[in-house]
């Protein structure tokens, strides 16, 4: 049942740990988009051998914010420097709670003067909205939720060309070469006869765009990019593929809002509705604390450590100030033990004995937030919290924040796969044992290509 | 050049309809609509065999209805099925066969009203049963209902009816609770009606998955309503609703063979046929997936002796094939076995997935099909003797299941080797990713393969064949 706002399920609950770890809405959706349009295979090989098409036009969620005072409300929140973000850049907003952890990130589109649009899951949108609406800025804002939520039509389309071939994609669906912008900057450009606003991105390692549109243009435009892009191999991917594109990257999807204690955070959870994100997000994993606030990770253990600018006033800043000068805990790659993963699927074939808990190829997460043990030495060193397969690397991958000391790669680690006492009761979790998966430290981004070519600005 | 006109000229142009077929690029046969899970495929392959479950069939299959004074007369002369004492509130798993005796099809046949019936299964039935209306001199009306799209981007699906199950050992108990009281008793694929909130609905008496349970339907503008009552009835009874990856493999413990392929690519009969059916016909676009290759099509053809219909076949009336069947009716057949694979070679496949090199074609899991026809080769001692045509894996019986065909001399038992995935790394459908072949070892099985389904189901019509 639905509580009025998010402080009333959470003393419902009486702990916000076992509200989420027990909630009933399954791992985070990716609507819409047919599962395969191949195979999930030759999907994620496109993006490395040939070009990827994304499709995500589902997923997130938009935040449209507009008025004099938007940018004040974006500086005020993001850790992020605000100087010089012009018209035609984007930027990865990541916002924090006032102890400096982070409640969420996401993309921030400089659309024109005065008007933003953050695309994402909820919680950092969540949070700006609260500001715009509370807050007494002469801005306001304009929601359009994913898919999930939305049973209308969203108002954009959303695509992605990446991978080795997607600039020659561009070029043939353009007409022209495609203008020579920096990572993160924004174009227009006429697709299949439609007007294109197209970001400089580069997901998977490769210089990529996105490209966005009204919503009525996007059969339009993507299938002037599938027939631009027939002879270079584009590939469609799948709503079962597409999450895994991050393993590779080392996008952390998912870290958990920190919204849950905090007297200074109580009004925003009695704004926030019963039927949020926050309120609904279900909790996955070995990793048990009976304190919320051990899930929390801070923007350097994010790897936004880069994006932290004290050159503005912004919610969480003192914090960062003391957390900036500390040693912080790392985000790595971790590509698991083969045959500790094997074991784990053969359970599955082993007649009146209980199973491990199912391993999904090629994602893994079976809840919105996963959060795994990673032990050494019989000591909790780190988190693991986005599991699935990368065939490119015919490996599972995780990506994980560990404890500096154990953050070189090549170091050997273990990850405490399933949940304790056969599980908890989220839908999505079949009665299992534990099982201990070896695996070793690598790299964020773990892909060659994405280790080489990957630079953000 | 022009785009072909029918599937006549689609195999014309394709010059080897097996071909064609292997490399069809129309990708997997998708279960449309329904979410791939609802709480996960492991949980709800569970609930079939020891709690209760909600099928949502109201997507998958091709609805035909078939009215006026010649409806039955039309689909007698199309059904190897004795139509004898079919009357109204009956239903019967109706089959046709090709001139020469080899199936198109099968799927459940509703005798609805007097003169009203209505077909449910895949295309090719369906699209057989439509040719004969149109064309042949039968005083019958028509209205097919196209299975819901694949790939519906986002806009609204409408269907004439909704299609649901509740199947389980506890079934029953929540069809009482939902008709508020005892349901009278129906035979076995006899239709009544029960209580469903305030509808009164009908339903078929079923037994999908080894205990009785039914199959109710409606006005598709009812389905959220109806849907939300057995939901409900069902909570206290541990029902789970079965998502679209889990639905399909429930037939690997009760045996039905979903995927024949339609005989209909060879035979001048059946030309008039070929070149009725539209170039886009799931004839004419389907994929043909697996390690059984030749280059005649008609070895893929299987009678319905061979997949278990020997019993409904009836030479009380007269019905397209018929002569070919009835000399082959006494001879030894084919017969119809589930295979269940060994585990240590299921293992050396997935293990593959985990080490640099060529791996072996990906298992998916629980539903490991990659076309809309499945042929694999069975061999003993290096020679073929049979192929297995659905393939994917039961949490219930912890194993990879398939079914599939042998030679009539192969005793239940025996171990024989399935060659799992395609030649040469594979042909150019998309569902299949460059890997190379394994043999796995698989022990021949009865068919329903469930203990539960071999002991309880005594009275289905998968094994005595009495609809």
């Amino acid at each position: 049942m639905a509580h009025k706002n998010l402080e009333e399920a959470i003393r419902a609950a009486k702990s916000p740990v076992k509200m989420l770890r027990d909630s009933q809405i399954g791992p985070y959706a990716f609507p819409v988009v047919p599962s395969e349009f191949t195979n999930w295979r030759d999907e994620q090989r496109s993006w490395r051998e040939t070009c990827a098409l994304f499709d995500q036009s589902h997923h997130m969620t938009d935040l449209l914010v507009e008025g004099p005072d938007a940018l004040r409300v974006f500086a005020s929140l993001g850790v992020n420097t605000f100087d010089n973000f012009r018209v035609d850049t984007a930027k990865q907003f990541v916002a924090c709670n006032h102890d400096g952890y982070v409640i969420g990130d996401a993309i921030l589109f400089h659309l024109a003067p005065n008007r933003f649009n953050l695309v994402g899951r909820p919680p950092a949108l969540n949070w700006v909205q609260y500001h715009v609406a509370t807050g007494g800025y002469d801005a306001k804002f304009e929601r359009d939720e994913r898919s999930f939520v939305n049973k209308g039509q969203r108002k954009s389309y959303r695509y992605q060309v990446q991978g080795p071939n997607a600039a020659k994609v561009m070029q043939a669906a353009t007409g022209k070469p495609m203008p020579d912008i920096k990572f993160f900057q924004m174009s227009t450009v006429d697709v299949g006869g439609c007007k294109v606003r197209a970001l400089r991105h580069g997901m998977v390692g490769q210089p990529g765009w996105e490209l966005f549109g009204p919503w009525a243009e996007a059969d339009t435009v993507r299938n002037a990019l599938l027939e631009a892009g027939a002879k270079f191999g584009i590939q469609r991917v799948g709503a079962r593929t597409y999450p895994t594109s991050t393993l590779e990257s080392g996008w952390i999807p998912s870290p958990l809002p920190a919204v849950y204690t905090g007297k200074e955070m109580q009004p925003y959870r009695e704004w926030l509705a019963g039927t949020s994100y926050e309120a609904m997000a279900s909790l996955g994993g070995s990793f048990v604390a009976k304190n919320i606030e051990d899930y929390y990770l801070t923007p350097y253990e994010l790897g936004y450590g880069v994006f932290v600018r004290f050159d503005h006033e912004f919610v969480g800043r003192k914090a960062l100030e003391k957390l900036a000068k500390k040693p912080s805990r790392k985000k790595v790659t971790l590509a698991w033990n083969g045959d500790d993963v094997r074991r784990t699927l053969g359970t599955l074939f082993s007649a009146g004995r209980t199973v491990a808990k199912y391993i999904d190829l090629p994602l893994a997460n079976y809840a919105t937030l996963p959060f795994d043990k990673i032990v050494k030495g019989g000591k909790t060193i780190g988190l693991s919290t986005y599991t699935g397969y990368s065939f490119n690397e015919r490996s599972m991958l995780s990506l994980a924040v560990i404890d500096e000391k154990h953050a070189k790669p090549g170091t050997k680690v273990t990850l405490l796969w399933g949940e304790e006492g056969g599980g908890t009761s989220k839908p999505t979790v079949e009665r299992h044992k534990q099982i201990k998966i070896r695996a070793t430290v690598g790299p964020v981004p773990y892909g060659d290509t994405a280790r080489t070519a990957y630079r953000p600005k | 050049m022009a785009a072909p006109k029918n599937f006549e000229e689609v195999l014309k142009r394709a010059k080897n309809p097996v071909d064609m077929l292997r490399n069809s690029q129309i990708g997997a046969y998708v279960y449309p609509v329904v979410p791939s899970e609802f709480s996960n495929w492991r949980s709800e392959q569970a609930a079939w065999r020891n709690t209760a479950v909600l099928f949502d069939q109201s997507h998958h299959m091709v609805d035909i209805y078939i009215e006026g004074p010649d409806a039955l007369k039309l689909l007698s002369k199309l059904a190897i099925n004795s139509f004898n004492n079919f009357p109204v509130n009956r239903a019967k798993q109706f089959v046709p066969c090709s001139y020469s005796g080899h199936v198109i099809g099968d799927g459940i046949l509703f005798h609805l009203e007097q003169n009203k019936l209505v077909f449910v299964g895949r295309a090719p039935t369906a699209n057989w049963i439509q040719f004969h209306a149109e064309t042949g001199k039968y005083k019958v009306k028509i209205k097919k209902d196209d299975r819901s799209p694949g790939n519906p981007k986002g806009k609204a699906v409408n269907r004439i009816s909704y299609r649901f199950q509740i199947q389980g050992p506890n079934a029953w108990k929540v069809i009482e609770k939902l008709n508020g009281g005892p349901v009278p008793e129906i035979k076995f694929f006899f239709m009544g009606t029960i209580k469903i909130g305030k509808k009164k609905v009908r339903a078929l008496r079923h037994g999908m998955a080894g205990a009785p349970g039914l199959e109710v339907w409606g006005p598709y503008k009812d389905r959220e309503e109806i849907r939300d009552a057995i939901v409900a009835a069902g909570e206290e009874f541990g029902l789970k609703q079965v998502g679209s990856r889990a639905y399909a493999t429930n037939t690997l413990e009760s045996g039905w063979i979903p995927s024949p392929l339609p005989a209909v690519y060879t035979d001048e009969r059946m030309k008039k046929y070929r070149k009725w059916l539209p170039a886009n016909s799931y004839e004419a676009t389907g994929g043909l997936a697996g390690s059984f290759v030749s280059n005649n099509i008609e070895d893929y053809y299987v009678t319905p002796y061979e997949i278990g219909y020997g019993p409904f076949v009836k030479f009380d009336h007269d019905f397209i094939g018929r002569e070919a069947l009835e000399k082959i009716a006494n001879k030894p057949h084919r017969q119809k076995v589930t295979f269940a694979w060994n585990s240590d070679d299921v293992d050396k496949i997935f293990a593959s997935m985990f080490q640099p090199g060529q791996h072996y074609k990906y298992i998916d899991l629980p539903l490991s099909n990659y076309a809309s026809a499945s042929f694999d080769k069975i061999t003993l001692k290096g020679k073929t003797v049979g192929a297995s045509m659905f393939a994917g894996y039961s949490y219930n019986e912890r194993s990879m299941l398939s079914l599939g065909i042998v030679d009539p001399d192969i005793k239940i038992g025996t171990e024989v080797t399935l060659v799992w995935g395609e030649e040469n790394g594979g042909t150019k459908k998309v569902t299949v990713e460059p890997h190379k072949q394994l043999e796995v070892r698989a022990i021949v099985s009865p068919v329903p393969y469930s203990k539960v389904a071999r002991e309880t189901y005594a009275e289905g019509w998968r094994t005595t064949g009495k609809a």
